[in-house]
């Protein structure tokens, strides 16, 4: 590998860091507004649901499988414990132990799904978000229940001016860096996603290797849940729709190859807090929310291009 | 002897499937099997039967195409918006709603062919930029009125039975039919979808026929959204929304494979025609659209899964 293919593929892979940078520097000249301290605050807190999502999204991709069903199952569990909370401080714990089973139970099903059939992931993934968006319409069609004071303060309050949900979302990311980059689950992960026939050989559990990763990812589903439960302040049914495509673009443009194999958890951090910049940014500069559908659309195309064009380099 | 059963069993799969539907909808309800109420249903599946044809020829490629929905949804608000109620202005709104159909699957198609990009991803994006920008042309409201005399043309039965719009589905389903038997685009799309690069280094125009696929995908999406202004008269931003689904569901159901080089029109308009019956089902059940989601999603994963199983036996 010569020198400047070297620095190439660095570059390339660390791309998201640069694009975050460049991104803070031009919406802080654009608008003197968003340096703001209380707006930066703003753009942390409204990125802590996606985060989770994204977060969880990366082992998934790193293992070479795909999850979409993780928008809608976080609406599940935002309906539920908002429901459950009816606004009593005490029912805090309960509700996020609740939040944090329905996630792990629904990646177990998915995961289970996914060894037992041999469907592909996204075919798979897609029918469990129809199904997760039938089961919550089922439950409620209008908004219910109430979060509690507390769940509410997880999610918009601060400790010392530090947002409580990047505390949350920073523990995370670091258990999921561990995980990935220094236990055998992590390797094990990698190797799945590298190639499912070398992992077999060498001895991997492929089926627990997914099944574990697929119950991690409704894990996270379950955070991000209590999150949302939290900013909302109340269970929205179609509060989780097409989040499962953020999450995606998060990871893959944070570094993480879609063939799987490689992941990087502070390059989906540093993608999440991007995309929350552009909304941010479009917001302030009073874009309209129509207009801005039409540019998050572009804005995942054009980086799913870029992200193809990085896998032809060598 | 079950060497010849098994892919006898996966090619009328689904028409045995239909027929016990049937069945069962004629034991449910005498009414259900009167020739009225079945052509009503034909009637009904316009939308998603039309739309589903293109989506076949995109996964016969082995590709998939889950912007329809959207594009229904801004057909019919581009056909309704030209009309604007006038009579002679039905040839010039039909005429354009296509043509927008077809940019968009252009766009589509050449985006897929050019770069490796998932045409899952791609096309999911491609529906969030397009519901943005029904939002920015309708400014999120129903606009636009169906002339005086569609509706009608479209919806008259004739004979007193059978509606044009079922006419209509039945012939483009024949027309299909006899584009992938009969002409060498259609033998061309099962041989790039069972083999793309074999397909390729034989010489046949592979991303030429992609690109065609996609805008034969996009075209009869905006039919189909030019049949459901016709059948329901909705022109809302998000009248087609969650029909990618119903789409999807079906085109598997008729034996058209997520891996592609398999399927046809035959299947897919059985497909339809199950899901149809299946809602119809639902609905006398009394149960609603939160459990026709969950179904679908159901459909989606079992059906997938069945032929793959059925496949890899025989």
């Amino acid at each position: 590998m010569t020198f400047s293919s070297w620095l190439l593929e660095r570059l390339s892979r660390h791309a998201v860091f640069l694009v975050l940078g460049m991104l803070i520097a031009t919406a802080a000249i654009l608008h003197p507004e968003f340096a703001a301290p209380r707006n930066l605050v703003n753009v942390l807190i409204q990125s802590a649901a996606l985060a989770f999502l994204a977060l969880g999204q990366t082992l998934v991709i790193t293992c070479g499988l795909i999850d979409l069903s993780i928008g809608h199952l976080m609406g599940l569990v935002t309906v539920l414990i908002s429901d459950f909370m009816q606004g009593e401080s005490w029912r805090t714990g309960p509700a996020i132990l609740l939040a944090l089973g329905i996630g792990a139970a629904g990646g177990l099903v998915t995961g289970l799904l996914n060894n037992l059939l041999r469907v592909h992931p996204l075919i798979l993934t897609f029918g469990m978000l129809s199904v997760f968006h039938g089961i919550i319409l089922a439950y409620t069609e209008s908004s219910v229940g109430l979060a509690s004071p507390q769940v509410i303060w997880l999610a918009n309050g601060g400790i010392g001016g530090v947002p409580v949900s990047l505390m949350l979302v920073l523990g995370v990311a670091a258990v999921y860096a561990y995980l990935l980059g220094r236990t055998r689950f992590g390797l094990h992960i990698r190797a799945v996603g590298g190639g499912e026939e070398g992992a077999r050989r060498a001895g991997v559990p492929v089926r627990r290797v997914r099944l574990l990763v697929y119950i991690i990812s409704g894990l996270s589903a379950g955070m991000a849940g209590v999150i949302l439960a939290g900013r909302l302040g109340t269970g929205y049914p179609n509060a989780g729709a097409g989040f499962e495509l953020d999450s995606i673009v998060a990871v893959v443009l944070g570094g993480t190859s879609f063939a799987g194999g490689q992941g990087s958890i502070a390059g989906t951090l540093a993608a999440v807090l991007a995309l929350g910049i552009i909304s941010n940014l479009l917001n302030l500069m009073e874009v309209s929310a129509f207009v801005q559908m039409i540019a998050k659309g572009l804005i995942i195309i054009i980086a799913i291009l870029a992200y193809q064009q990085r896998m032809k380099q060598p | 002897m079950q060497d010849d059963l098994l892919p006898w069993l996966s090619k009328y799969a689904v028409w045995i499937v239909l027929l016990l539907l049937l069945i069962i909808a004629g034991a449910v309800s005498e009414a259900f099997l009167r020739p009225t109420y079945l052509f009503n249903i034909v009637r009904q599946a316009a939308p998603i039967g039309i739309t589903a044809l293109g989506v076949t020829l995109v996964m016969i490629l082995g590709g998939v195409d889950l912007s329809v929905g959207a594009i229904i949804s801004l057909a019919a608000v581009v056909c309704a918006v030209v009309m604007d109620g006038q009579p002679e202005n039905i040839a010039l709104a039909l005429a354009i709603t296509s043509l927008v159909g077809t940019t968009i699957g252009l766009a589509n198609g050449l985006l897929i062919a050019f770069n490796r990009i998932s045409p899952f991803i791609l096309t999911l994006a491609m529906a969030v930029a397009i519901y943005g920008v029904t939002l920015v042309y309708s400014g999120g409201t129903a606009k636009g009125a169906p002339s005086p005399g569609f509706r009608d043309a479209l919806n008259m039965r004739v004979l007193d039975v059978v509606p044009v719009l079922a006419l209509i589905l039945l012939a483009l389903t024949a027309l299909v039919a006899a584009v992938l038997r009969y002409t060498r685009f259609g033998r061309n799309l099962y041989l790039v979808g069972s083999n793309s690069e074999a397909a390729r280094l034989s010489g046949l125009p592979v991303r030429w026929i992609t690109v065609c696929a996609y805008a034969a995908s996009g075209f009869f999406a905006a039919l189909g959204g030019i049949a459901l202004l016709a059948r329901a008269g909705v022109s809302s931003t998000y009248a087609g929304r969650g029909y990618e689904f119903d789409v999807l569901a079906a085109v598997i159901l008729g034996g058209t494979t997520f891996a592609g080089g398999r399927g046809g029109a035959g299947g897919t308009l059985a497909g339809v025609f199950v899901l149809l019956v299946a809602f119809n089902l639902v609905n006398i059940a009394g149960l609603s659209v939160s459990a026709q989601l969950i179904l679908k999603g159901l459909i989606i994963i079992a059906a997938s899964a069945a032929y793959q199983s059925l496949r890899s036996r025989e």
